[in-house]
């Protein structure tokens, strides 16, 4: 089986995705950020794969990936979330829960609260997801899923331009001129809208690779446990929060979030699934848990040498 | 200036001012066929811009009207959905060639946009303004606002339904760099493009297409000028080589409103090269002709002043009294032809004054002997008949012989004084003696003449008056010839007046000299008797040997002085010498 994506790491992952298939599979070729190949391991614990090895071709643009499905030349690819997805164009669509969060984060220059309380209220969700994230994933106001917290909804997300306005009418121009910085080339349109609700706004913002110098960063954070208050930690450590009190009361968890995203540093925006198209000779699965983990030790592919 | 030099000027200034006339000319014709070709070259470069311009025209229209008759365009009009369709923009747009494509639902909501892919939902309020229908096919300049800015577009629109729905299509292309490399200015043209898409002038909004022009601060004011009165410029700016003409024309857009500025500029290197060219050329040119014509002009003069200047030397030569000079004739040209003339005149001049002198010998020796026999028959006849009466008393009256011997005997010892005082006078004009320089006070002179002369001058009722110079100083003169030149003079004005009248004698000092004039209120003389005043033995009067005012003319000469005399008839005369 091959797989391409556009996950790019020097060493084989002990965790995460390429984490997750190292308990069927043994890794017998790295080329990090290029090539890798995973050999099925007979001596696994649940048995030896039903496949033989899994090739994965990384650092692949998300167009490429797609165009490699059509033609057969790989079994499973990364989807772009920006990228409507036509009847037939992957015959098999896994998606995992939504476990990464899209938000915005406002850098150290940043020190003014009403512009990024006023960038916060200009940005239309509803429009991204609609149109740009074709209603996959959530809305969401909040750090953590709804489906993992249950108080996500409690997160305001409503735009309101005119209040948006009204916040920074007495700003400084060159404190409204500002740059977002996004590394993903997969969000650089969801960047662009973002600049462009900012303008109605009156604010200034220009969309640019991330870099350092960007005054506020489009960054996506990829929630790595079931367990609510483990997740916080860990997104808030991912974002450069404080981190927050370790509880297991809901109402607790509710206010280190609340807490967390007091003074507008953090502006989560999207909760995002994994989409993977798959192709038709793939069969079993699904190939990935709700949080996004890889398990191909169940699948096999069609018309391959039993 | 002599002849020479003048004609010398005259060939230079001729022969520069033909070079400058055709250097002139020449430079002039030279720019007016420069700025023909230019102006050429120009319109074919406006054509060429025009014709891709239109042709570019034509072919976003067509592409919007084919992206806008597509299946996919109705289905969008039919149901405008961005969730769907947002991204379709981008492929449309970059299947059928074009850099911008909005499609836009009936609305005005952008539903697909592929230069500003964010943009979907947002409203094109310029699309659906009233009393726009976008029947009429046909591109247009737009200042179009992109993520980045605003850019220059040139855009068409056309409209696509489906179930009385309406979907706008807009298209075009954005004049950039990219839009204008085709144009292919020939060497020494270059093309600029200003998109006006700011309120000020902004560097940054100028497109060179080719070429190396002036920077972009140098054409601000043309483009500025051509913005504010929305009219083709033609300027030159610059100076020398770095000269370039600019031919600048306005491109209007949607609203009527300048939006872009095309700049055509030609250096004017080459036609500056070459004025310069022609210029060294019309120099040496110049400098060869002028000295070329200073060399024939030298030759010319040469040959034309030398027979003037012989026949000058001999003319000096005929004035200093060698009357027979003559010149040497060596052509038959005007100055051969003058030289003959010349040569003519002079002989018959030897003629002319040898008859003259002759004429004046015989004159000379004429009025000689008629004053001397004037002289001599005066005494003679006394003699004579004092003679004849001692003759007769000797034969009649031989008793009164005695006494007639006696008184005849003193009449004619009275004659023959009277005849050897006649011969004197004649003997002391012709052996005047050479003046005997000394210093002499012409006040004491001409007091003691007037003095002298008191008992006649009153005898003739004369008043004599001496109007003398008090701060006049001793001149070298010699006085006895100077005291006769003085009576001489007052006898003639005693003369002059037989009825009585004023005598005045009047010295003045002049420069070192004396001016002496000796005045009388008589009858004055006319203008022929001034003229022949001075003539040995011409005389007014009834007696006198007609010397005195000769013998006054030779001894002035002879002091190197000038005599001359004034004299109106019926007012007297003044006689002025000056010493």
């Amino acid at each position: 089986m091959e797989i391409r994506e556009t996950m790019e790491t020097a060493d084989p992952p002990q965790t995460g995705n390429l984490g997750a298939l190292t308990s069927g599979f043994a890794v017998v070729q790295w080329e990090g950020g290029r090539h890798a190949v995973y050999s099925a391991d007979p001596a696994a614990a649940g048995g030896r794969p039903f496949l033989d090895s899994v090739e994965i071709q990384m650092g692949r643009a998300l167009h490429d990936q797609s165009i490699a499905l059509s033609l057969g030349k790989a079994d499973v690819v990364e989807f772009d979330p920006n990228e409507p997805q036509r009847a037939g164009s992957a015959p098999k669509i896994w998606s995992s829960a939504p476990v990464r969060v899209l938000a915005l984060v406002f850098g150290p220059r940043m020190e003014n609260a009403r512009v990024r309380e006023a960038l916060a209220l200009a940005v239309d969700r509803n429009s991204i997801h609609n149109v740009m994230l074709q209603r996959q994933g959530e809305i969401s106001g909040a750090l953590l899923p709804q489906w993992l917290s249950g108080d996500a909804f409690l997160f305001p997300v409503a735009t309101d331009v005119a209040k948006a306005r009204a916040l920074v009418s007495g700003v400084p121009p060159a404190v409204r001129t500002f740059t977002l910085g996004v590394a993903d080339p997969a969000f650089r349109r969801i960047a662009d809208r973002i600049a462009l609700n900012a303008r109605d706004a009156g604010l200034a913002v220009s969309a640019a690779p991330s870099s350092a110098a960007a005054d506020v960063r489009l960054v996506e954070v990829r929630i790595a446990s079931s367990d609510p208050a483990a997740a916080l930690a860990g997104v808030a450590s991912s974002l450069g929060l404080a981190a927050p009190p370790r509880t297991d009361s809901p109402e607790a968890l509710y206010t280190a979030e609340r807490t967390l995203l007091e003074g507008f540093r953090v502006v989560p925006l999207f909760h995002l699934p994994d989409v993977y198209g798959v192709g038709p000779r793939v069969k079993g699965g699904p190939g990935i848990t709700p949080l996004g983990e890889w398990r191909f030790e169940n699948l096999w592919l069609e018309g391959a040498r039993p | 200036m002599t002849f020479r030099i003048r004609l010398l000027l005259i060939v230079t200034m001729a022969v520069a001012a033909s070079v400058a006339v055709v250097e002139w000319s020449v430079t002039d014709k030279t720019r007016e066929a420069f700025e023909g070709f230019e102006k050429q070259r120009v319109d074919a470069l406006v054509r060429q811009f025009r014709g891709e311009y239109d042709r570019r025209k034509q072919d976003i229209v067509l592409a919007v009207k084919r992206i806008a008759d597509s299946r996919l365009a109705s289905d969008i009009a039919a149901r405008p959905d961005p969730q769907e369709y947002h991204r379709e923009a981008e492929s449309l747009a970059s299947t059928n060639g074009l850099d911008c494509l909005e499609l836009v639902a009936e609305d005005g909501s952008i539903v697909s946009s592929a230069e500003w892919p964010a943009r979907f939902s947002y409203k094109e309020e310029w699309l659906t303004a009233p009393g726009t229908d976008w029947k009429t096919p046909g591109a247009f300049l737009k200042r179009e606002e992109l993520e980045d800015g605003f850019t220059l577009s040139l855009l068409a629109v056309t409209t696509a339904t489906a179930e009385d729905h309406k979907l706008y299509v807009v298209g075009g292309q954005q004049l950039n760099q990219r839009f204008l490399s085709t144009l292919e200015p020939p060497k020494g043209m270059w093309i600029l493009f200003y998109r006006n898409l700011e309120p000020q002038f902004s560097p940054s909004r100028l497109i060179q297409v080719s070429g190396s022009g002036q920077p972009a601060s140098q054409v601000q004011p043309l483009i500025e000028r051509v913005l504010s009165r929305k009219q083709e410029v033609i300027e030159t700016l610059g100076q020398g080589e770095d000269a370039e003409t600019f031919h600048v024309l306005p491109l209007t857009g949607y609203e009527d409103n300048v939006l872009g500025v095309l700049l055509i500029g030609s250096s004017r290197r080459d036609l500056v090269r070459l004025e310069a060219s022609l210029r060294r050329v019309a120099f040496f040119v110049a400098a060869a002709g002028i000295l070329m014509g200073i060399a024939l002009s030298w030759w010319a003069t040469l040959r034309v002043t030398r027979p003037v200047m012989r026949l000058s030397e001999t003319a000096a030569k005929v004035a200093a009294g060698n009357w027979g000079a003559t010149v040497e004739v060596v052509s038959k040209d005007e100055i051969g032809q003058l030289a003959r003339t010349f040569n003519r005149m002079t002989h018959e001049l030897v003629e002319q004054r040898e008859r003259l002198v002759q004429a004046e010998r015989v004159a000379a020796w004429r009025e000689l002997a008629r004053r001397l026999a004037h002289e001599l028959k005066n005494p003679l006849f006394p003699l004579q008949i004092t003679v004849e009466n001692m003759q007769r008393a000797r034969e009649s009256c031989p008793e009164q012989f005695d006494e007639v011997f006696r008184e005849s005997t003193q009449t004619l010892l009275a004659e023959l004084a009277n005849l050897k005082q006649i011969i004197g006078r004649f003997s002391d004009f012709a052996k005047m003696p050479a003046p005997e320089m000394q210093l002499v006070n012409f006040n004491d002179l001409a007091a003691g003449t007037l003095k002298l002369f008191e008992p006649q001058l009153a005898k003739s009722h004369v008043q004599a008056r001496g109007e003398l110079d008090p701060s006049l100083r001793p001149v070298q003169a010699d006085p006895d010839q100077m005291t006769r030149v003085l009576r001489n003079l007052v006898l003639n004005a005693i003369d002059a007046m037989p009825d009585g009248g004023t005598l005045t004698v009047r010295t003045l000092a002049m420069n070192g000299g004396v001016r002496l004039e000796v005045s009388d209120t008589g009858q004055g003389l006319t203008p022929e008797e001034c003229e022949r005043l001075f003539t040995p033995y011409y005389t007014t009067k009834t007696h006198g040997t007609g010397l005195g005012l000769a013998i006054v003319q030779s001894v002035v000469s002879d002091h190197k002085g000038r005599i001359a005399v004034e004299s109106q008839p019926g007012k007297g005369s003044t006689f002025r010498i000056e010493l």
